[in-house]
C-alpha cells in the first residue's frame, strides 16, 4: 500500500488522548498543508482538533465517526513525501 | 632541595586521571555520539571554574620497584564549579571507566559530592551515565562477595539523595545508558532531562528479557517512554541543550532554601497589556484554545520555562518571570480532556507546587479545569485519591499565591484553585464559568423527577438549562462578593507584576514542611 521506497515519509497520527472521533474533516487522497484540522475529537464535552504535522497527502483514514479511539492509536496516515504541495 | 619531585608524581597522577579510561574507550565514547564526562561538565559551567575534588583517586599499578606504572581514576569525577557566577557541585559519571559501574567508583565520591551539595547549601547537578556507580554481577567477583543494598556503609548515599531534595535544587542529565543507581539517581531530582538517544530503566534489556520481554533499549527506556510516565521531566536533542536546560532551571531557583530567588533585570513593561487576551478564549464553550501563548503573553517576554511537557498533559507546568521576579506557573491545557485533571496530572501538580513551596517561588495559577477527568479509566486510576493529594498540598503551601479564573472552574478539581484556608489573590476573566457541576448531566441528576412528570421530558429538560443558564452569569457571583474581581484579560500582566512585587518581600526563607496526604 504504502510506496516502499519513501518509508520514512509516511507519518502516523495519533490520538493524544482517549477521545471519541467527533468528525473526520478530510478524506483519504486529499492534500493539507501543516497545521489544517484533520479530524475532530471529542472529550470532556470539549472538541479538540488534530491537526496536520505537516503538509502532505492523506494517505489513509483509520477510523470513523464516533468510534472511541485510544492515547496512541493511529488515526490517520499522511504521505508527506510529495514534492509539490503549490 | 624542595618538593619538586613530589609536585611531579602529583601533576604526573593528574595527567593519568585526566586520560580517564583511555584512548580507545575515549574514542568508543565519541564514535557514540557521546561527550566525555570532562567534556560535559567544562561544557555546563562557567569557563574554566571546575575545582575536582579527589582528582587522582582510583586504581594504581606499580612495578617491581614500587613506581607507579599506570593510574586509572574512579569512574565517578567531582568538583564545585560556576554556574552564572554561582557555585554548584557537580558530580559525573566516567563512562569510559568500567561503564560507570560501581567496581571502579570509589563509593566515597559521589558520597562526598552530596554531602559537600548539604552542607555548603548548593545545588547539585549529576550528569548520569551507566549504571551510576551501582554494581554490576562482577561486582561479586572483584571483591568476593555479594554487597547487601543498603548494608552497612552504603545507605548514607539514599540518605542524602532524598534528604537534598529538601535543602538545595538538584538537576539530573541522563546522558547515555542509564540503569539501576543511575536509573534512581536521575529520578530523584527537582528536575531531570535526557537526550533523545538516551534510555533509562531499572533494569536493562538483557535483564528484562528474561521476564520474556524483548525489547531494544528505546522501546523500553527512551524518552518517549520516560518524559510520558514523568519518570524524566524532559528529552533534548543534544547534551548541549541539556546543559543550557540544567542551567535554565537553576537561574529561577535560590542556591538554596535558605537563600530567595534572584531577580534580574527586566526590559519587558509591567504595564504591557496584550492585545490578543481580548480574544484569545472562544465564545463556544465547545473549542479549545492554546494556553502556551497566553502563559507567553503574560510574562516577562521569553521567560516561560516549560517542565514535564509531556506529563500530566492537561496541566501546564513551568517557571517564569514578572518584572524580573521569578514566580511557578501552572495552566489548565483544554486540548487534554478540556483540562481535566487526570491523576497524572494530579501527580504532577503536587511535585511542582512541593517545588514551588521548597524554594520559595510564588505560584500563578491560570485556571481551566472542567473537574476531575471521569469515566470508568479514570475511576481506575485512583484520580480522586491522586486529586486530593494534590487539593491536600496547595493546602499546605504557605507562598505567595495568585489565580485567574481563565474559563472553566467546576467540581471539587476546579476548587482546588487556591490553597483553603488562607487569603490568595483572584481574579476571574471575562469568560470565566463555573458551577459545582456541569449542567450536561447535571441537570439530569438533580431535576429528575421534574423532568419525568413533564410531557414532553426533552423540553422540560431545555427549559430547565435555559432558566438555570441566566442565573449562572459570573457577575451575579461577583454581585454576591463570591468571586472578588471579574477584569478585563488585558489587565492581567499588570497585575500579576503587582503580585509578584508583593510576593516578594513576604516570601520567608529556610526549609518547609508537609504534613501527611492523602
Amino acid at each position: 500500500m504504502f510506496s516502499k521506497d519513501t518509508p520514512m515519509a509516511q507519518t502516523k497520527v495519533l490520538s493524544e488522548l482517549n477521545a471519541m472521533v467527533w468528525k473526520i474533516e478530510v478524506a483519504a487522497g486529499q492534500r493539507v498543508a501543516a497545521g489544517d484540522t484533520l479530524i475532530v475529537l471529542e472529550a470532556m464535552k470539549m472538541e479538540i482538533p488534530v491537526t496536520a504535522p505537516r503538509a502532505g497527502v492523506i494517505s489513509a483514514i483509520l477510523i470513523t465517526e464516533k468510534q472511541m479511539v485510544a492515547e496512541g492509536e493511529t488515526l490517520a496516515v499522511l504521505d508527506s513525501s510529495v514534492a509539490d504541495l503549490s | 632541595m624542595n618538593w619538586q619531585r613530589e609536585l611531579e608524581e602529583l601533576r604526573r597522577r593528574e595527567r593519568m586521571a585526566q586520560a580517564m579510561g583511555g584512548p580507545d574507550k575515549v574514542k568508543r565514547q565519541h564514535d557514540g555520539g557521546r561527550l566525555t564526562v570532562r567534556e560535559r561538565i567544562a561544557k555546563l559551567i562557567d569557563p574554566g571554574s571546575f575545582h575536582e575534588v579527589g582528582a587522582i583517586a582510583g586504581r594504581a599499578t606499580y612495578d617491581a620497584a614500587n613506581e607507579l606504572e599506570h593510574l586509572t581514576p574512579s569512574n565517578c569525577v567531582f568538583g564545585r564549579a560556576m554556574i552564572d557566577g554561582r557555585p554548584v557541585v557537580v558530580v559525573g559519571d566516567d563512562f569510559t571507566v568500567r561503564g560507570g559501574s560501581a567496581d571502579a567508583t570509589i563509593r566515597e565520591k559521589p558520597l562526598m559530592a552530596e554531602m559537600m551539595a548539604a552542607e555548603f547549601r548548593l545545588p547539585i547537578i549529576r550528569i548520569i551515565e551507566g549504571s551510576g556507580g551501582g554494581g554490576s554481577v562482577k561486582t561479586i567477583e572483584t571483591t568476593g562477595r555479594a554487597n547487601l543494598p543498603g548494608g552497612v556503609g552504603t545507605a548514607l548515599g539514599f540518605h542524602y539523595t532524598g534528604a537534598n531534595l529538601a535543602t538545595v535544587p538538584v538537576v539530573a542529565l541522563g546522558l547515555g545508558s542509564v540503569a539501576g543507581l543511575g536509573a534512581a539517581r536521575l529520578a530523584a531530582s527537582h528536575y531531570s532531562v535526557m537526550t533523545k538517544t538516551s534510555a533509562m530503566f531499572v533494569a536493562g534489556p538483557p535483564v528484562v528479557a528474561r521476564i520474556g520481554q524483548d525489547l531494544g533499549k528505546q522501546e523500553l527506556g527512551g524518552p518517549d517512554i520516560q518524559t510520558k510516565s514523568g519518570a524524566v521531566d524532559e528529552a533534548v536533542e543534544s547534551e548541549e541543550e541539556a546543559f543550557a536546560c540544567a542551567r535554565r532551571f537553576l537561574s529561577y531557583l535560590p542556591s538554596s532554601v535558605y537563600g530567595l530567588p534572584p531577580k534580574i533585570e527586566s526590559d519587558d513593561d509591567p504595564q504591557r497589556r496584550d492585545e490578543s487576551l481580548m480574544e484569545a478564549i472562544p465564545r463556544d464553550r465547545r473549542k479549545v484554545y492554546k494556553m502556551r501563548p497566553i502563559i507567553e503573553a503574560l510574562v516577562d517576554r521569553g521567560s516561560f520555562f516549560e517542565i514535564g511537557r509531556m506529563f500530566g498533559r492537561s496541566i501546564i507546568t513551568g517557571l517564569a518571570r514578572l518584572d524580573g521576579l521569578p514566580v511557578a506557573v501552572m495552566a489548565g491545557d483544554p486540548y487534554f480532556y478540556g483540562g481535566a485533571w487526570t491523576a497524572d496530572a494530579c501527580q504532577e501538580v503536587v511535585r511542582f507546587v512541593d517545588l514551588a513551596q521548597t524554594f520559595h517561588l510564588p505560584m500563578v495559577y491560570l485556571l481551566d479545569c472542567p473537574g476531575f477527568l471521569i469515566g470508568l479509566e479514570a475511576e481506575r486510576a485512583a484520580t480522586i485519591r491522586h486529586g486530593v493529594r494534590a487539593m491536600t498540598a496547595i493546602n499546605q503551601t504557605t507562598i505567595p499565591w495568585c489565580t485567574i479564573i481563565v474559563r472553566n472552574s467546576f467540581g471539587v478539581a476546579g476548587a482546588v484553585h487556591q490553597p483553603a484556608g488562607r487569603l490568595a489573590l483572584r481574579y476571574a476573566w471575562l469568560s470565566a464559568y463555573w458551577g459545582s457541576l456541569p449542567l450536561e448531566g447535571g441537570i439530569e441528576a438533580a431535576y429528575r423527577a421534574d423532568i419525568d412528570a413533564a410531557p414532553d421530558p426533552e423540553k422540560k429538560l431545555a427549559e430547565i438549562e435555559e432558566r438555570l443558564n441566566k442565573l449562572r452569569s459570573p457577575f451575579r457571583t461577583a454581585e454576591t462578593f463570591w468571586v472578588e474581581e471579574i477584569i478585563d484579560p488585558r489587565d492581567t500582566r499588570p497585575l500579576l507584576c503587582e503580585f509578584a512585587r508583593l510576593a516578594a518581600p513576604v516570601l520567608t526563607p529556610g526549609p518547609s514542611t508537609f504534613a501527611m496526604r492523602p
